[in-house]
């Protein structure tokens, strides 16, 4: 009897006071929906509409005289039974192999050295250092083919100069043994300096008590380069791997400017492809099968940084 | 952010204090090839100068030497031929839209992921982080037929607005992580002055969320200033051409032959991003930083 006369009261405060809740949560639920409605809408109409309409568009057989039919998985077998998808799908393979090889080493030397002996001077040439990288990809291919055309390049008038004969008419974008490698050192030219900056910030926050430390252990630089600064920095060197590798899958503005592509197609890209049937043959349901797989790689590659972030803790 | 810079300060000066007066064989030739590799960074910008003053012919017999004389019709043609001022107006629109469309939606939607932590939010916030990793060329056919119907092919809009929904995710994770680091105290105390949610967002929180503000729109403006591919897609009329479509006509159009004027093209196309860089390279760069240390 006691026991619910106590109960009573409380259960009427609970009541009161959830019904209260209840009320602030409305407009609090209100405020949220209003302020998530802008990204979320434009997500939703410009980004998750388009993934699905890909994916249904990409087991179309598209023309522009028929409505569009189903065919299946048809477009991607004739995709990678054809030749020039094969080697746009290796040419960005490559790429990413080649970028995290060369790319990565090069800009944690440079990152490094910038750090480790750093001056006056060392702070203006991380200004300039990062300059080839702020340019748009238009500007980049446009002085690519200033240093590479045949007769008139850069190169090629050099060698004319100094009347060497065999880089005189070196053909670095016509020639498929060539290309890519051209390509590649332009790239290489204006992607480097987000790296670099990039791993100066976390070489940067190694406290000065590690290095005194590896000093007093009888460390020269290089060892502490090797053997300290490189395991702190192995963090940000994978996650730098993997922006370039999910770079290259999306490589396009710098090959298709320079070379189309070309010479036949030797230099393309999987971007390259998906443009070139999309907006150039119109065949929208094979550009859509090209797509899906850059989203599928890309996929892959993203979900491992993800873990990775999870992993080192960064996310929140 | 501010963090960042006064740790990188510090271990400068440390650094530096360190190794002040002595300068070994090994440290000259470390300093060597830096600036060797530094003035590969800036060669291929200064390089079009030899060329941009000569004539053809002076160019075909003497392209290293000194120009005989300064000559600007290179300049005045290449002008002509790119446009760049109509270039220039266009791609401002581009940015400036980006930034409008991207910024306060992502402020917005990170602010709300940060303070109004439930587990439905948390859901939405998952969804848009899966945005994160959709690249654009995935979905460009899609966008093409949904600019068509809603008749935004040919306009600055259509370009923007799709720019807009691929830069949001980044934007509100950098928001968000923002957001949750300032104090409720302050939002608190407004509310207990009677301020509504909205007014505490608008007069408290994004004042205080500035430096976040200031990066996204600088690096929003980037984005969308040296956009090529979604350009290149949307924007069939010429008049409409932003810079980076001109300096890619100008390219298939003129071609290397003519090489002088294509080194003045060069330089034209340049010149607005290197003042960009200039202007504000202290900026840029402690922005990539906070950008690349949080995403």
């Amino acid at each position: 009897m006691k026991s619910s006369v106590d109960a009573a009261p409380m259960t009427l405060a609970a009541t009161h006071d959830g019904r209260r809740k209840k009320r602030l949560d409305y407009r609090r639920l209100l405020f949220q929906i209003v302020f998530l409605l802008p990204a979320v809408g434009f997500l939703v109409v410009f980004m998750f509409y388009p993934i699905e309409e890909t994916f249904r568009t990409s087991m179309m057989q598209t023309s522009a005289l028929s409505p569009p039919t189903f065919i299946g998985f048809e477009n991607y077998q004739r995709l990678f039974a054809s030749a020039e998808f094969r080697k746009g799908l290796a040419n960005v393979l490559a790429w990413a192999f080649w970028s995290v090889v060369i790319q990565i080493p090069l800009a944690f030397f440079i990152a490094f050295s910038l750090v480790a002996y750093s001056n006056r001077l060392t702070s203006k040439l991380r200004v300039i250092y990062y300059m080839a990288s702020i340019m748009p990809s238009a500007i980049v291919a446009m002085l690519g083919r200033f240093i590479f055309a045949p007769r008139f390049g850069v190169i090629s008038t050099i060698a004319q100069r100094f009347g060497w004969a065999w880089l005189q008419n070196v053909d670095f974008l016509g020639d498929p043994s060539k290309v890519f490698w051209s390509l590649f050192a332009i790239a290489t030219w204006a992607y480097i300096g987000f790296g670099i900056v990039y791993l100066m910030a976390n070489i940067e926050q190694i406290p000065m008590e590690i290095r005194e430390a590896a000093e007093l252990d009888g460390a020269n630089r290089l060892q502490y380069a090797l053997y300290v600064v490189l395991p702190m920095v192995s963090y940000p060197i994978r996650i730098l791997a993997i922006i370039s590798t999910v770079g290259s899958l999306k490589l396009f503005d710098v090959p298709y400017l320079m070379t189309g592509g070309g010479p036949v197609y030797y230099s393309t890209t999987l971007a390259i492809i998906l443009y070139k049937q999309g907006f150039v043959n119109w065949r929208y349901g094979r550009a859509a099968a090209v797509g899906v797989i850059i989203f599928l790689l890309s996929l892959a590659f993203s979900i491992a940084q993800f873990s990775m972030q999870r992993k080192g803790g960064e996310l929140d | 952010m501010r963090n960042i810079d006064l740790i990188a300060e510090e271990s400068a000066i440390r650094h530096f204090g360190g190794r002040r007066g002595r300068l070994t064989v090994s440290e000259l030739l470390i300093m060597v090839v830096l600036i060797i590799l530094a003035l590969a960074v800036v060669l291929p910008l200064l390089l079009p100068w030899f060329f941009v003053f000569k004539t053809r012919l002076e160019f075909s017999y003497n392209p290293w030497s000194l120009p005989k004389q300064i000559s600007w019709t290179n300049f005045r043609e290449a002008w002509i031929a790119i446009q760049i001022g109509q270039g220039l107006l266009n791609t401002l629109k581009v940015c400036v839209g980006a930034v409008l469309c991207t910024v306060p939606s992502a402020a917005m939607a990170g602010y709300i992921f940060a303070k109004y932590r439930s587990r439905w939010t948390e859901v939405a916030f998952y969804v848009v982080l899966m945005g994160y990793f959709v690249p654009v060329h995935m979905v460009l056919i899609p966008l093409y037929q949904l600019n068509t119907k809603f008749g935004l092919v040919d306009s600055m809009a259509g370009v923007f607005l799709p720019m807009t929904a691929f830069g949001i995710p980044f934007w509100t994770i950098i928001y968000r992580s923002f957001f949750r680091s300032l104090p409720d105290d302050l939002a608190e105390a407004a509310k207990i002055d009677g301020a509504g949610h909205f007014d505490v967002f608008l007069r408290v929180m994004f004042p205080l969320a500035k430096p976040a503000t200031v990066l996204a729109v600088l690096l929003v403006f980037i984005g969308a200033w040296s956009d090529y591919l979604l350009s290149l897609i949307m924007i069939n009329n010429q008049r409409l051409f932003t810079m980076q479509l001109r300096i890619a006509q100008f390219m298939n159009a003129y071609g290397v032959d003519h090489m002088p004027r294509y080194a003045a093209a060069a330089v034209i196309a340049a010149a607005p991003t290197l003042i960009l860089y200039i202007v504000g390279h202290r900026w840029i760069l402690r922005g990539t930083l906070a950008g690349a240390l949080k995403g």
